[in-house]
């Protein structure tokens, strides 16, 4: 349903999206990870015709966004991040407008919207007008306005951002409805358990370059099941890799050292709880001490800080 | 088509939703409008009034012909005589409550007659400019007259003078007197009154009716409604793009030309019905001929439409909301104030009328002008037409060219 070639967006020197490839199927949640500035929104743009690839090739549904437009974007309905609705036009009328702007009429018009209204819980409040909801109802209209007609490629732009728990819950099942409907959705996020809740298939992007891509399984597996540790204390560089060197020696093999700064080590290992008394006395032997200590186990995020060495929302 | 249509009906909706910001353009232009209106038609007529204040010491039948002569003619108009008690006037044309206070001497009427000098004292008021030397020059005037008829009839008077006041004087007297007076005036009229030449008058050519002045200034007050709306409508642009929705509309198969154009033709309804409602006030006050209403209300409404095309067009050059807002609110008045909307085109220096003229309001204002003064029908003027109708146009091509260029993808 959605290619994307070789996808580049440059501003002058700065490369904002720098060879990004990438396929999504219909039916399926593509998701795509990365802090703010990675280039996510760029890419979207992109794919919906807002702005003009420097260079590469994005096909929606079979027509290229540059050369065919018009037919592309029949095909795609966008939820941006921030709100795109007529706070002073009754809901129905906005769903009503935004169908027309996408080619629907008449009956197929007034059906369709109905559906809508009921889909996004707005029915009861068809003809009020936007300005009076709440946030969570105005997504909802946001949201309803970017699937009135029917689009086989639906781009989520950060549709969470801002939104209460409940509104989020809500937003979920709607998304999960339109990939059960048949459609493609390109999500992006920076929230990790978002994308491991709705995603099928995940690209990581960070500084406009893709540097993971998957399933959330086949990501989840490039971590071998391996903990991350956040280490807070008074140690030094060298001190460090002498105990990194130490541990290894003792039998803990698969200890790696991701970043270091002052006053802060992080490192993966497998079972990492199990050789926390180990760690500590090494450290101590080499004259530091720890003050902080944080374990996670393998998920997204610890991926992204393990390829990156940063963590996604820095 | 459909969502051109669908683009004119969604900002109408959304227009109606403020009836107050129509009320304003319609408000401020007719509270201008009324104002100019009473001071050029209003008011009950009556010119300004000076009072003469006048304590007559003499009370003689001299000094009230005197006092009189204020009072005559057109001189009236302008003068209020009033007598006082010297306290009362003193204390007056001191507190400035009248423009002068004369005061005639007694014994008055006796230094007439016998020639010899007397003193009347008029005392003006400083603060005001005019109706003081007016009665200062009439004062002159009046002594004047004393001093010719004395030394004239002279001889006439004296026997007047000495004649027995309390006899009724009988007809060969007066007759006498008569016929003495009008002997002098037989002599000296060849003298006072030469006939030295023949005077012709020729009559002028007939000029046309002179309009009436108020209505000089409908055209301009019309036309400020329709540039307020039209300045305020342009603002939507910004309204949308700060909602996100050209954003959305640049995503979708929907022409942003439609929209331009749906946008456009909300706007001429709403620039329509305030030409109709200003214009149907303005065409039952001064009584024009309906068979113009139509052509006028057409005439307001296509420019004003161009108007807000451009002022959409401008408002999308600048960087942000504020500044394209304080761009087109300051450009406004200069535009109202060259373009007929204060003041008439014909009452501004030539210079500024000429430039006014070619201001896209004031050549509006100008051809509406002489449409509506004028006692014959509408004149159907293609050339003018042609050039409201390609402003119109072209300030729609520039708007929609502008959201292409990147405006409605920011």
């Amino acid at each position: 349903m959605l290619t994307v070639e070789n996808l580049i967006k440059q501003y002058g020197d700065f490369t904002a999206v720098d060879n990004v490839s990438f396929d999504a199927s219909k039916g399926t949640v593509f998701g795509l990870l990365g802090p703010n500035g990675a280039g996510k929104s760029t890419t979207i743009s992109c794919i919906s015709g807002l702005l003009s690839p420097t260079s590469g090739h994005i096909r929606v549904d079979g027509a290229d966004v540059v050369k065919d437009g018009k037919r592309a974007k029949r095909s795609l309905g966008i939820v941006p991040q921030e709100m795109a609705i007529y706070e002073d036009l009754p809901a129905v009328e906005n769903l009503k407008y935004w169908g027309k702007a996408y080619g629907l009429r008449g009956a197929a018009l007034g059906s369709r919207v109905s559906e809508v209204l009921d889909h996004i819980g707005l029915a009861d409040r068809a003809k009020d007008m936007p300005k009076t909801f709440s946030g969570g109802m105005k997504r909802r209209l946001n949201f309803g306005c970017g699937i009135v007609h029917k689009p086989g490629l639906l781009l989520l732009d950060e549709p969470t951002v801002g939104v209460d728990p409940q509104s989020r819950q809500r937003l979920f099942e709607m998304v999960e409805a339109e990939r059960d409907a048949g459609a493609c959705v390109l999500y992006t996020t920076h929230y990790m358990e978002e994308a491991e809740r709705l995603c099928d298939e995940l690209a990581i992007i960070d500084h406009g370059k893709i540097i993971a891509k998957g399933t959330v399984g086949e990501l989840k597996s490039q971590l071998a099941a391996r903990d991350v540790l956040q280490l807070n204390g008074d140690f030094s560089e060298a001190g460090i890799k002498k105990v990194i060197e130490s541990l290894t020696g003792r039998g803990i093999s698969d200890l790696e050292l991701i970043s270091q700064e002052a006053g802060a080590v992080t490192l993966t290992l497998s079972s990492a709880s199990r050789h926390l008394p180990a760690i500590f006395e090494a450290i101590t032997s080499e004259g530091g001490s720890v003050t902080e200590t944080s374990l996670r186990s393998p998920n997204l995020e610890t991926l992204f800080l393990l390829l990156t060495g940063k963590e996604l929302r820095e | 088509m459909s969502f051109l249509y669908a683009s004119f009906r969604k900002d109408l909706a959304r227009w109606r939703q403020d009836p107050l910001t129509a009320l304003l353009w319609l408000g401020i232009p007719f509270l201008i409008g009324g104002l100019i209106t009473a001071m050029v038609d209003g008011g009950d007529g009556a010119s300004p009034t000076g009072i003469l204040l006048i304590h007559d010491q003499d009370d003689s039948l001299l000094s009230g012909l005197v006092a009189g002569a204020y009072s005559q003619g057109q001189l009236g108009e302008l003068i209020s005589v009033e007598q006082v008690s010297l306290d009362e006037g003193t204390e007056r044309i001191n507190a400035g409550d009248a423009s002068g206070f004369l005061v005639i001497p007694e014994g008055f009427t006796a230094a007439f007659l016998e020639e010899e000098p007397a003193v009347l004292t008029l005392k003006t008021n400083p603060s005001q400019t005019i109706l003081p030397g007016i009665i200062q020059d009439v004062t002159e005037i009046l002594l004047d007259l004393g001093f010719y008829a004395q030394a004239l009839f002279g001889p006439e008077i004296e026997q007047i003078q000495n004649a027995d006041s309390d006899v009724v004087p009988n007809d060969v007297f007066v007759a006498g007197i008569a016929v003495q007076i009008q002997g002098k005036i037989d002599t000296v009229s060849p003298h006072l009154f030469p006939l030295a030449f023949d005077i012709e008058i020729v009559e002028p050519p007939p000029t046309a009716p002179r309009p009436d002045i108020a209505l000089l200034f409908l055209p301009g007050i019309v036309l400020m409604a329709i540039l307020f709306s039209a300045q305020g409508l342009s603002a939507d642009y910004w309204k949308e793009r700060e909602a996100g929705t050209l954003r959305r509309l640049v995503s979708t198969p929907g022409l942003l030309s439609r929209f331009v154009y749906g946008k456009a033709l909300a706007a001429a309804v709403v620039v329509g019905l305030l030409g109709c409602v200003t214009l149907t006030l303005g065409f039952l006050y001064h009584d024009v001929a309906w068979s113009k209403f139509v052509p006028s209300v057409a005439w307001v409404t296509i420019p004003g439409v161009g108007l807000f095309a451009w002022f959409s067009a401008l408002q999308m050059l600048f960087p942000n909301q504020k500044s394209a807002n304080l761009l087109t609110s300051i450009l406004l008045f200069p535009l109202l104030m060259m373009g007929g909307s204060f003041f008439p085109l014909d009452v501004l220096p030539d210079w500024i009328a000429a430039i006014g003229r070619m201001s896209p309001n004031g050549f509006v204002v100008d051809r509406l002008t002489k449409e509506l003064t004028s006692p014959t029908a509408w004149t159907y003027d293609a050339k003018s037409w042609a050039i409201v109708f390609g402003m119109t146009i072209s300030g729609l091509a520039v708007c929609a060219w502008r959201l292409q260029t990147g405006f409605a993808r920011r």
